[in-house]
């Protein structure tokens, strides 16, 4: 856990990065921060099922997928907006939803395989349903204005999403402290003991499942608008295991690693990209292939575990 | 002790795996307020009983009920939350999590708080967390572990996990508690505090059903003791009768001595 100077300190510098490189070659680092962002959201989204309750999903693009589609189409229709953020989460929930009822009873290996299936199958879909997503050519996504905002540059998109980021970290803090994420993280422990314990395991699988698609399509619903264009090719299988790792490698169930974690893999690239020879990018998935390999063998909790609430233990005694 | 009303019977239950029948034509009954322990060689089906009533095994054939209802076919979480809860003979805790957050787990069964009472922590939701807590610790200090409340379950004791369980399982606040060999690898010391611990779970009004080797406990604590062999019941009674049955003697040494 960040210390609250930490805290705040990150936080003011990720507010003022904008400001700071605003005219400088350094600006690129905006679309860089977007970027790092909208992974810490899906890494924190897939943190609720693979983090808390140890559900290896190897698809969770599809719903990021989702999103930016259910966005895309909207924005095709005219609609707000205002309705279009809301609507891009539900559809997102609700799909993951239906392949979470039929899948949820399979376990490990089994459930990766299937949500892996699931992913491509999505992208497929996507691929040949010409007549709503027209196809591999893509589709346009209007300007994003929320009333009477334009949002015109990568600044705008930054701080957006910011604040989602902001907002996913709360939210994902609060279910890990309540009832329901201690059941969760109960249920990843040791799922007999915890159904013994009274968990209605199955019911808080769905649970988790169903909520970390809330993440993914507001992500993609952002991604739509920020690109202004969504293809099926953004949503291949490399993006899955990208957002597996961000959790592996930040700590299963620990926002702050889930955080450093996306900043890591998914920063680095970019800042390779900026600095170093093109000889040198082609290598970065060996690059990560290793600090993936490293961390498994030296630190298998990840580089921030999570670490558990302590509590006050004088009051009763 | 006097027994109470009729709080669990089981009538000719079987489970049986493919050919080997686990257990047979098993009837059991457990009044309110009894300790009874279950005893019998390894492979009797004495925990195989203990998974059919929490739910674990569906059971092939007969009934369980408990006061009064049917609970065959529910699942574990359901009959928990009945009030029947147990601990197991290899001890299963959270391991990475608290000794105060594994009995706040067991809380879950007794608590209600979804989703938006977390995320926009409302004050019904502030106010039952801290009921939850404050049960936890009651039973933390119950079986005297509550200094031990910050310590991850796996950095435990052996005799403090086996503790942990049973706080646990009464946070889901059991009728029927049922320990599967509590005593098992601890020294006679800890046996005995251990014997200690369930006449005052007994005293808080629960009933107690044991899996039990060590004969000098269950010669101590029972009320009624019941014989398995072979997945069927052989022998039922006070724990003097019991010793002294011929089958039981059978059962343990063999025939012909």
């Amino acid at each position: 856990m960040l210390s609250f100077v930490k805290k705040w300190g990150l936080l003011a510098a990720a507010l003022l990065l904008p400001l700071l490189v605003k005219g400088t070659d350094l600006s690129y680092l905006v679309r860089v921060g977007g970027i790092v962002g909208l992974s810490m959201i899906l890494g924190l989204g897939l943190n609720f099922t693979l983090g808390y309750v140890g559900l290896f999903d190897l698809g969770f693009i599809a719903f990021y997928a989702v999103g930016a589609y259910t966005a895309a189409i909207g924005a095709a229709y005219g609609l707000s907006p205002l309705i279009i953020f809301p609507l891009a989460i539900a559809m997102s929930m609700l799909v993951r939803l239906a392949l979470g009822v039929t899948i949820l009873r399979l376990r490990g290996d089994y459930l990766a395989v299937v949500t892996m299936g699931f992913g491509e199958i999505a992208r497929l879909v996507i691929n040949n349903l010409d007549a709503i997503t027209n196809g591999p050519k893509g589709m346009q996504v209007a300007q994003l204005k929320v009333l009477g905002l334009a949002f015109r540059n990568n600044d705008y998109f930054y701080y957006l999403i910011v604040a989602s980021v902001l907002l996913c970290v709360l939210a994902s803090k609060r279910m890990e402290d309540s009832r329901i994420g201690r059941a969760w993280v109960a249920i990843r422990e040791d799922e007999v003991a915890a159904k013994l314990a009274g968990i209605p395991v199955a019911q808080l699988k769905l649970l988790a499942f169903t909520l970390s698609a809330a993440f993914a399509g507001l992500a993609g619903a952002i991604f739509a608008y920020w690109e202004g264009f969504v293809t099926p090719e953004s949503f291949v299988f490399w993006e899955s295991i990208l957002i597996v790792s961000i959790v592996v490698l930040g700590g299963m169930g620990s926002v702050s690693g889930v955080l450093l974690g996306a900043l890591i893999l998914s920063g680095s690239p970019q800042l390779m990209q900026a600095f170093l020879s093109s000889a040198w990018i082609n290598y970065r998935y060996l690059f990560f292939g290793l600090i993936l390999v490293l961390v498994t063998l030296f630190r298998p909790q990840g580089l921030l575990p999570s670490k558990r609430r302590e509590a006050e233990l004088e009051t009763l005694q | 002790m006097t027994a109470g009303a009729v709080l669990l019977e089981a009538k000719d239950l079987a489970q049986h795996f493919g050919g080997l029948k686990a257990i047979d034509q098993v009837n059991l009954t457990l009044r309110e307020g009894e300790i009874v322990s279950v005893i019998g060689p390894n492979g009797a089906g004495k925990t195989t009983f203990f998974n059919v009533m929490t739910g674990v095994y569906p059971g092939t054939r007969g009934s369980i009920e408990f006061q009064g209802r049917k609970i065959n076919g529910l699942a574990c979480h359901e009959i928990t939350a009945l009030g029947i809860a147990r601990t197991f003979q290899n001890i299963r805790l959270f391991h990475n999590m608290t000794a105060l957050e594994n009995v706040m787990v067991g809380r879950h069964c007794r608590s209600y708080q979804r989703i938006l009472g977390p995320l926009l922590r409302l004050p019904a939701f502030r106010q039952e967390e801290a009921d939850i807590e404050t049960a936890a610790k009651e039973l933390l200090g119950f079986v005297g572990m509550l200094s031990s409340g910050n310590i991850l379950a796996k950095n435990l004791s052996y005799g403090n996990q086996r503790r942990l369980e049973i706080a646990r399982a009464l946070a889901t606040e059991p009728k029927l508690l049922i320990l599967d060999e509590p005593t098992a690898g601890m020294n006679p010391t800890e046996s005995q505090d251990l014997v200690a611990l369930v006449r005052r779970i007994q005293a808080r009004g629960v009933t107690v059903l044991l899996i039990e080797h060590q004969m000098r406990v269950v010669m101590d604590i029972s009320d009624r003791v019941v014989v398995f062999d072979y997945g069927v019941k052989i022998a039922e009674g006070t724990p003097k009768e019991v010793v002294a049955d011929a089958r039981v003697i059978e059962a343990y040494l063999g025939k012909g001595a």
